[in-house]
């Protein structure tokens, strides 16, 4: 009688371990760093804007720094150690020949306090002699999903050699600018991206790690792209009066609203005789005014 | 947009067909193409600007039928366009009497080189102003209006004969 049942008792042993594997969920590791919990802490309300709006001075110094997240270091940061530099490089290398940028200032994400507020980016801001201040937040989810056979792991070999793992990471990183001093919101701009792949169960954790940094470069560079049409965005806003509470003054000190719009602007066309023209027609018309009365 | 102007529509609102040649784009745009406009006026006697003048009441919307499909999304604005119509209205009359002949010929000389310059060196005698460019069409189709309707101010007020001042 037992010999019969135990056959019977490892089919369906096996049966109930391959169902309850296939309904395993998905392992998620979600990582967040809020820019409104760090500049508004204690804010339960939108703050109002400054009424006294931003002067910016061009050339400008720009600072650029992820948000810290409260307790995001050693083994739960987001951002391992000496990554968040060669991430912040590529928007730093995307503006640094700008005519509008004098110098751009890495700040490391350790010098801002979790939920500091302006008051702590204030310091941060005199601390490295910059205008404005972009802040890097970053939101990056990875789901992991067992395939089918990864019942395989069972084997223990499986688990060493078999993709069973998919895994899928995806990124949001956004970018808000400000003045600081006058705590005006100048600008922002979003970056994403998907990464997929598949790591063996013994691989996952290190793959998920591969996944992430790829995740955040892929998602930085997108960021530069439309931090850079962004940019424009608020320069054409600016100069055309669309954002009264902030101006913009050039080398010269001229502020944007006064200048004209862009030459190369196509929009704008129209029919001109120039002074030289205009002057030599009134010489012409003068002089055989003269000639005749005298004839 | 400015109710004015010429712009893609202006075909529904007629009135942009004229009031786009009043409007410029700054004090300095508008001055030194006053000026262009004054001199036909001031070649000529007093008894023939009505004539002129309602020759290029005329002209005015034909130029901005001219120039609007080659417009797009641009507006145009300024009188320079009418202005080369007046050189070369006035330049042919001028250029037909024999006391006047030199002032019509330096007329349509600087007018045609203007355009020429314009034309195949891609810009204005004097670079336009910031904030705008130059449409050198403006200035070829108003002296082609200006010199194909040039027979017609032969006969209207202050007939040709009249036309030189002296």
């Amino acid at each position: 009688m037992l010999t019969r049942a135990l056959p019977c008792r490892t089919v369906l042993g096996a049966t109930a371990l391959l169902a309850a594997l296939a309904c395993l969920p998905p392992t998620v590791v979600s990582h967040r760093s809020g820019l409104m919990d760090y500049l508004y802490p204690k804010n339960k309300t939108a703050p109002a804007p400054n009424p006294s709006g931003a002067r910016l001075q061009l050339p400008l110094r720009v600072g650029i720094a992820f948000v810290p997240t409260p307790g995001g270091s050693g083994q739960n940061a987001l951002l391992p150690a000496g990554s968040e530099k060669p991430l912040l490089d590529i928007l730093k290398d995307t503006f640094k020949d700008k005519p509008w940028v004098k110098e751009i200032r890495v700040i490391p994400s350790t010098y801002l306090t979790p939920q500091g507020g302006f008051d702590n980016l204030d310091q941060v801001r005199s601390l490295y002699g910059v205008n404005v201040v972009a802040l890097v937040s970053v939101d990056q989810i990875q789901y992991t999903n067992p395939k089918w056979y990864s019942i395989a792991y069972l084997s223990i070999v499986g688990a060493y050699v078999l993709p069973g793992d998919a895994n899928d990471t995806r990124t949001l990183i956004d970018a808000a600018v400000f003045d600081v001093p006058t705590r005006t919101f100048l600008l922002r701009a979003p970056g994403q991206s998907n990464v997929k792949g598949s790591s063996t169960a013994i691989n996952v954790h290190a793959r998920l790690r591969e996944d992430s940094a790829k995740g955040l470069e892929l998602a930085m560079k997108d960021l530069a792209g439309n931090l850079e049409k962004e940019v424009e965005g608020f320069k054409a806003d600016v100069a055309t009066g669309g954002r009264e509470e902030v101006d913009v003054a050039t080398k010269e000190g001229v502020s944007l609203h006064d200048l004209p719009p862009d030459p190369s602007a196509p929009n704008r066309r129209g029919g001109t005789f120039g002074g030289a023209e205009a002057l030599l027609g009134l010489v012409l018309a003068a002089s055989a005014v003269i000639r005749r009365k005298r004839a | 947009m400015n109710p004015w102007v010429l712009a893609r529509g202006a075909v529904s609102q007629p009135w942009r067909l004229w009031t786009c040649h009043a409007l410029h784009f700054g004090w300095k745009h508008a001055l030194f193409n006053l000026i262009a406009l004054l001199v036909p006026f001031a070649l000529l006697r007093p008894r023939a600007w009505p004539g002129l003048a309602a020759a290029l009441l005329v002209l005015a919307p034909l130029l901005s039928l001219a120039l609007l499909p080659g417009l797009g999304e641009a507006q145009y604005r300024g009188a320079s366009g009418l202005a080369c119509a007046a050189w070369a209205l006035t330049g042919v009359q001028l250029a037909r009497d024999r006391t006047s002949r030199l002032e019509g010929a330096l007329l349509l000389g600087g007018l045609g080189l203007k355009v020429l310059l314009e034309t195949f060196g891609g810009t204005s005698v004097l670079p336009s102003e910031p904030g705008w460019l130059s449409l050198p069409a403006a200035h070829q189709w108003g002296m082609a209006l200006g010199l194909a309707f040039s027979p017609i101010l032969a006969w209207l007020p202050g007939r040709t004969k009249d036309l030189p001042r002296g």
